[in-house]
């Protein structure tokens, strides 16, 4: 595609967004929309640079960022370490599968409960939450990206005289890399709502407390703000995680 | 006969850690798997919880199906043609970080506690999977059948329906999947936040009140919600689309 369509089909992608806002400040404009339950886009956005600038919203940002992280971290890691077990060794298969069918279509959100009495109110179970939520699509795609490995590649590789263990991490784990990563990209959006409906469940920082903090007093304007922070943060790491998968998978043909 | 009883084995092994933790922990708020089952039957044959969980599977249930009417076509169009598809793009991908029950507060500023809220934010929530998996797929089939289904005379609107809609098929069964776990997740949360009736009141004020057995029981009760309706959706998938193999066997959940 030359640059010329790709502005214009930016342009078009424009359009709606644009219409949004205009019919946003057109229902207060006039008078559809009371302005303390609607309020202005622009009165939305000046509060929102204000608030940034303030100490306390900052906390509230890197509390969630850390729970964030933290959740996030772990699920990549045990998604990728079970998944990439469960596709090399049958029988470690034969266990994770069916308990992966069971628990993947479970409504995470029901164990939060379970989890604040288990680990209290802190930033533990709101990680915990987060990692069981992002877990299962990582560990799903790595099952998927390892067990479709091209043989001939093994084969290649044994015949190289490369060691069993050594073709895990040189052959089938570079080769999953595309399907683990897309697994990361969904994991990643998911863990951003999550972490942020655990904070409004019981937090006393974070994003998700501002919003309820907001909705308890009926601040509307302070409502959006941080909704959308975190919709701006969703955005920001998962177009930092493209650029990761455009550097890591350089040498693929299409990713 | 292994493959159909190892979901089983698997619930009732975790079921067994369940318990055997909570003996280990010894702790009043962590009730023993026997316990929380024994709870069940009292939630269960209360009329007052039936009625609540007869509307959240109400509300859900419209939610779903509105959700799945509105995005199915649009998804279908986005796929088939390039102006829309990046009409709408840029829009989707500003609107998919945002947590849809996050919104519920502000949703209820505008339209009350009632159902209408509770049914929008999982009508938000079903459809952008629904959208994205219909796309996906159509944006997938094969040109040469349209131009064979063109040149036996089959108008545009005919090729949607009869060629596009059949090859999209399975994929846009896959985004529905998604979505039914994610209407469940919605559900709940939806209820958490606006405590007034459903399942999801009855699980967060049990936690409030202290009353841990109904709480665990609940999250047995919603747990084998999700598998039960997860299962139901494949059998009726396998049945509609009996000529595709399925890619994921296990759905991806979001929240």
């Amino acid at each position: 595609m030359n640059t010329r369509a790709v502005a214009s089909d930016l342009l078009l992608g424009l359009i709606p967004i644009a219409l949004l806002v205009a019919v946003w400040q057109a229902l207060v404009s006039f008078g559809y929309a009371p302005v303390t339950l609607l309020p202005p886009p622009g009165r939305v956005l000046a509060r929102m640079i204000e608030q940034l600038e303030t100490i306390t919203f900052q906390e509230a940002i890197a509390a969630t960022l850390f729970r964030l992280f933290a959740g996030f971290s772990i699920a990549v890691v045990l998604g990728v370490v079970v998944g990439l077990a469960a596709a090399v060794n049958p029988s470690i298969n034969a266990v994770v599968r069916p308990i992966v069918r069971v628990l993947a279509p479970l409504p995470k959100v029901a164990l939060y409960p379970a989890l604040l009495l288990l680990v209290g109110f802190g930033h533990e179970s709101k990680i915990l939450l987060v990692t069981f939520d992002a877990l299962f699509p990582i560990l799903l795609s790595t099952y998927y990206g390892a067990s479709t490995v091209e043989q001939k590649l093994i084969w290649s590789a044994m015949a190289a005289g490369t060691p069993p263990r050594q073709i895990l991490f040189k052959v089938v784990l570079p080769a999953a890399s595309p399907s683990i990563l897309t697994g990361c990209r969904i994991s990643l959006v998911i863990s951003c709502i999550v972490v942020f409906l655990a904070e409004m469940i019981t937090s006393t920082d974070g994003l998700g407390h501002v919003l309820v903090a907001a909705a308890r007093t009926f601040q509307a304007v302070d409502m959006f703000v941080p909704l959308i922070t975190i919709s701006l943060l969703g955005l920001i790491l998962n177009g930092l995680l493209e650029l990761l998968r455009t550097y890591l998978l350089r040498g693929f043909p299409e990713a | 006969m292994m493959r159909r009883a190892a979901p089983f084995l698997a619930c009732l092994g975790l079921l067994v850690i369940w318990q055997l933790a909570s003996l280990a922990l010894n702790s009043d708020s962590f009730p023993t798997a026997l316990e929380a089952i024994r709870a069940i039957p009292t939630i269960l044959g209360d009329k007052d919880s039936l009625v609540n969980f007869g509307a959240s599977l109400r509300r859900m249930a419209i939610g779903f199906a509105v959700a799945v009417a509105v995005s199915m076509p649009l998804g279908l169009l986005m796929g088939r043609s390039r102006v829309v598809a990046s009409f709408f793009n840029p829009l989707l991908m500003v609107v998919y970080p945002v947590p849809k029950a996050a919104l519920m507060p502000i949703i209820m500023l505008w339209l009350g506690v009632g159902d209408l809220a509770k049914t929008l934010v999982i009508f938000l929530g079903v459809s952008l999977p629904v959208i994205y998996h219909s796309f996906e797929g159509a944006k997938a089939v094969e040109e040469k059948m349209l131009w064979s289904g063109a040149a036996m005379g089959l108008s545009a609107a005919q090729r949607m329906v009869r060629i596009v809609l059949p090859a999209a098929l399975p994929e846009i069964l896959t985004g529905c999947r998604t979505g039914l776990v994610l209407a469940l997740i919605t559900m709940i949360t939806s209820e958490m936040i606006a405590r007034q009736s459903g399942a999801g009141n009855i699980l967060f004020n049990a936690l409030d009140m202290g009353q841990y057995d109904t709480v665990f029981a609940m999250i047995i009760i919603v747990g084998a919600m999700g598998i039960c309706l997860d299962a139901l959706f494949e059998r009726m998938r396998a049945r509609l689309v009996r000529w595709s193999e399925p890619q994921f066997d296990i759905p991806l959940s979001f929240s």
